[in-house]
């Protein structure tokens, strides 16, 4: 090339402004790299972000509730047993190959799930992938699972019968990973259907460059309300300043992952708007009843009125959290608003203390072999939506602890040995959290406290409390799941099980032109109602 | 020259053996299972034994090393654990995008270090060498992700001439072949593309030849010094050669040699800096994804990458080596 033009160029580069994102192109900040779009196997926020557009359930969320209402299935029906569902398919959809989605493109997708000799499971398993949520929502595979018939009854009705009655099943069947693909694209991909993903969604997939970005455009065929913007860009920007940055700068229209301290910068430019998803997430301490010191609940109620959770929220939480009394979320419906929480009172913890025969205080424990160690707190080393701060929450946890009179040595690790600590039940006193996946309590508390004297748990041993959940999970009738919920929310912290701190509502920044984005508790947010003005 | 070419290049062999083993016994001494952190808080007993026995985690290490090392002489540096990738299709598709940044920051970097080096060193003492000095000092201690956020701050978001991250632009639609944007662009004749691409480099490649640029000013200076006190030197001015043609044609060629070795060692520097820079910049090369890999505890992405790395760190050195033989006559190696 010569050089003059050359420089040009290069003059060119340097002095012409960044060209701003297209009117007609959604661009959105996501923070970190899609596995594949495959919804029956991920199990991670960053690709159902994409395969939510691309695909549809049986059933959805509505708007920013957990509530559940019709998306490919129009109507349903149950047998009063609750075992028989008849799901009415919404007639003349197309999957964005041109085939029809029908009954039997349904039936073929529940099989794929759920029987491990489908040959397009067989080969996903092969490939060492898993069928990890129908797994766990559904019981198994083949004649372990909850359902043991899907039968097309009709070119647009399907039948689902459960061995027994499962009172979360809509709720789980409008989780991302049910979302029904075209039966005639995974089997010409196989295994590499993740990166041709194929569905009836209201945008199609275009592209993946690794590393950069997934480009979408608007179907133009889609059953319900038509994309507004004709493109939808997702870019991977990992750093949480740097994506901040992009927004600022114009390179992005909307972003997830912000860091607490960057809340009060977006409400503050007068270009950027915050969004907050409604909380669905609660962080809490569990406590080790290997722990001698721990089997007393006088100890454990010490540790309850000792914590300021009001003042740990306010400060740490950019003003995106709330104290939470109990595990559940208040947005859930078992959710016991008549549960009164401790008070915040170091006079009240000392008090308890001394009753328990611990009136200098609690420093050193005694593991149930008889070894005696300092107390040590472990708090995680990353950051997680229950606990945006581990390690200040911690710092402020210990300081209020030890106005209480209760020394503990604040103690860290890398999040994977961490998760193995916790599992082994090696950890006398620690914070973890929990982010629910379907609006459903039975998600929150049952894999928690179904199993008492797990290690994962703390070896906490709570049997009326499991009873009382596995009754909940096989009823029907909301009202009377919810009683039961509410009950077992009263039971635990009767018992102080747990201490729970917080709930957070996971903030999002998008520029202020930005209109209809409707940010959801599960994260299963659609593009579709998205405008840019 | 001859023999000893072929006993450096022998040399490779044992050490890319050694490399082989400590990268493999580091990335599973580090604590920590692969396995829990793929599942994360929703772990039980049975899916963490499953996911062992899957990746292989179950038998013991040196029977896990004799398959993985008989599957590198393959070529074949294995599977990524998230994604179930080949790790070398991958590594050979990010591998351009480092290539560029890399070389982008070690041209800016000799074409501006050595300069200054020269400068400081003729006119020591002045305005401009303190002034040089002290620059260089400071890109050697200014931490690169630091760097790079306050560039893209004041490019990116205040100034908004230049992009804060990535290769080109959202949605574009340029397609390149080979994956090194720049000569893609050129060679499709797609001008706009390539301003893009110039215009996105810019940033990172800024940051990560400030520490290269500085060490490289700092010994052309040094090695300058040296050279201008030869008594040959005094010679060459005694017989009334011009300043100008001393320092170029007789001071400069000897001074450099040094500083062609800083410039081979400054290779692995650039490759680890290309972790932040990558990561800061989302530019989508080794470094961002094996930052990545690094926090999904990929290990097979680990690996094989920080063996690719180590690979070309030891055959530039070899290749400096070389060429150190080659261009200096003095050196006899026996």
């Amino acid at each position: 090339m010569r050089l003059a033009t050359f420089t040009s160029l290069v003059a060119l580069a340097l002095l012409g402004a960044v060209a701003p994102a297209p009117a007609q192109t959604f661009v959105f900040g996501a923070q970190g790299e899609p596995v594949q779009f495959d919804p029956a196997v991920i199990t991670d926020g960053i690709s159902s972000r994409i395969t939510r557009q691309v695909f549809d359930g049986l059933v959805k969320y509505k708007g920013a509730t957990t509530e559940v209402e019709g998306a490919l299935a129009e109507k349903w029906e149950v047998s009063p047993d609750g075992r028989v569902w008849t799901f009415r398919l919404r007639p003349n959809v197309k999957f964005h190959d041109g085939t029809p989605l029908d009954a039997a493109a349904v039936v073929w997708n529940f099989e794929r799930w759920w029987k491990a000799s489908h040959p397009q499971h067989d080969n996903q398993v092969k490939a060492g992938q898993t069928f990890e949520y129908w797994e766990a929502q559904f019981g198994g595979f083949d004649d372990q699972s909850i359902v043991s018939a899907v039968e097309a009854v009709g070119s647009h009705t399907v039948r689902v019968t459960l061995k027994e009655p499962q009172a979360p099943f809509l709720a789980n069947l409008a989780m991302f990973v049910f979302d029904i693909a075209s039966p005639k694209a995974v089997e010409r991909w196989g295994t590499d259907f993740g990166k041709h993903p194929v569905g009836t969604g209201a945008y199609r997939f275009v592209e993946w460059k690794p590393n950069q970005e997934v480009i979408l455009e608007a179907n133009p065929d889609f059953w319900g309300p038509k994309a507004k913007v004709k493109r939808v860009v997702v870019r991977n920007i990992k750093d949480n300043s740097q994506r901040l940055g992009a927004l600022k700068a114009g390179e992005i229209h909307g972003m997830e992952g912000l860091n607490p301290d960057d809340v009060a910068v977006v409400k503050g430019d007068a270009n950027l708007q915050l969004l907050l998803r409604p909380t669905n997430t609660t962080g809490y301490i569990a406590f080790n009843y290997k722990v001698k010191e721990f089997q007393d609940k006088r100890v454990r109620q010490a540790f309850a009125h000792a914590i300021n959770k009001r003042a740990i929220v306010d400060a740490l939480y950019g003003g995106t959290g709330m104290v939470a009394s109990q595990f559940q979320p208040p947005a859930l419906w078992g959710y016991n608003r008549e549960l009164k929480d401790f008070e915040y009172s170091p006079s009240k913890a000392q008090a308890l203390l001394r009753e328990a025969g611990r009136g200098q205080g609690l420093s050193e424990i005694t593991w149930d072999d008889g070894k005696k160690e300092p107390l040590i707190f472990w708090y995680m080393s990353r950051s997680r939506p229950y606990f945006p701060n581990p390690k200040e929450i911690a710092e402020a946890m210990a300081a209020d602890l030890a106005k209480a009179g209760i020394k503990t040595q604040l103690q860290t690790t890398e999040w994977a040995v961490y998760l193995d600590k916790r599992k082994n039940g090696q950890v006398p006193l620690y914070m973890l959290g929990w982010t629910g996946d379907n609006g459903d309590p039975d998600n929150f508390l049952c894999y928690f406290f179904c199993q008492p004297g797990a290690a994962r748990e703390g070896f906490y041993t709570n049997k009326p409390l499991a009873d009382v959940l596995l009754r909940a999970q096989k009823l029907t009738t909301l009202a009377d799941r919810a009683k039961l919920y509410r009950q077992a929310e009263q039971m635990l912290h009767d018992d102080v099980g747990r201490l729970f701190i917080a709930n957070n509502q996971p903030p999002l920044a998008f520029a202020k032109r930005v209109r209809g984005y409707v940010p959801h508790p599960t994260g299963s947010e659609y593009f579709n109602t998205v405008e840019l003005q | 020259m001859r023999r000893y070419a072929i006993r450096r290049s022998l040399t490779v062999v044992p050490v890319l053996l050694g490399v082989s083993v400590l990268v493999f016994s580091f990335v599973h001494m580090i604590p920590g299972d692969p396995a829990l952190t793929m599942l994360g808080e929703r772990a039980t007993p049975e899916k963490v034994a499953e996911v062992r026995a899957r990746l292989g985690l179950d038998r013991p290490i040196w029977q896990q090393y004799v398959l993985y090392f008989g599957h590198v002489l393959h070529g074949d540096l294995g599977v990524s654990v998230v994604r179930g990738d080949p790790v070398t299709t991958d590594l050979l598709r990010r591998f351009p995008a480092t290539v560029e940044l890399a070389l982008a920051a070690i041209v800016l970097a000799i074409t501006i270090g050595i300069p200054i080096g020269i400068g400081s060193a003729v006119w020591r003492n002045s305005l401009l060498d303190s002034l040089a000095r002290l620059g260089a000092l400071t890109g050697v201690s200014m931490p690169i992700f630091w760097l790079g956020l306050m560039l893209a701050w004041f490019f990116g978001v205040q100034l908004r001439v230049l992009p804060t991250g990535f290769r080109l632009d959202s949605g574009t639609t340029f397609v390149p072949w080979t994956n090194f944007v720049m000569l893609d662009a050129t060679l499709q004749g797609d001008w706009s593309a390539l301003a893009d691409a110039l215009r996105h480099l810019v940033l990172p490649a800024l940051a990560l030849a400030t520490i290269p640029l500085a060490i490289i000013a700092r010994m052309t200076r040094a090695s300058m010094l040296d050279v201008l006190s030869r008594e040959y030197i005094r010679t060459a001015e005694a017989k009334g050669l011009s300043r100008q043609a001393v320092i170029l044609r007789h001071a400069l060629r000897n001074a450099l040699l040094p500083v062609l070795t800083v410039i081979g060692l400054q290779v692995g520097h650039l490759l680890a800096g290309a972790i932040l820079t990558e990561t800061i910049f989302s530019w989508p090369g080794i470094g961002l994804w094996v930052y990545e890999s690094i926090e999904s505890r990929d290990y097979a992405i680990v690996q094989g990458a920080s063996l690719f790395i180590a690979a070309i760190v030891v055959v530039v050195n070899l290749v400096t080596d070389l060429l150190y033989a080659a261009v200096d006559p003095r050196i006899k190696y026996e």
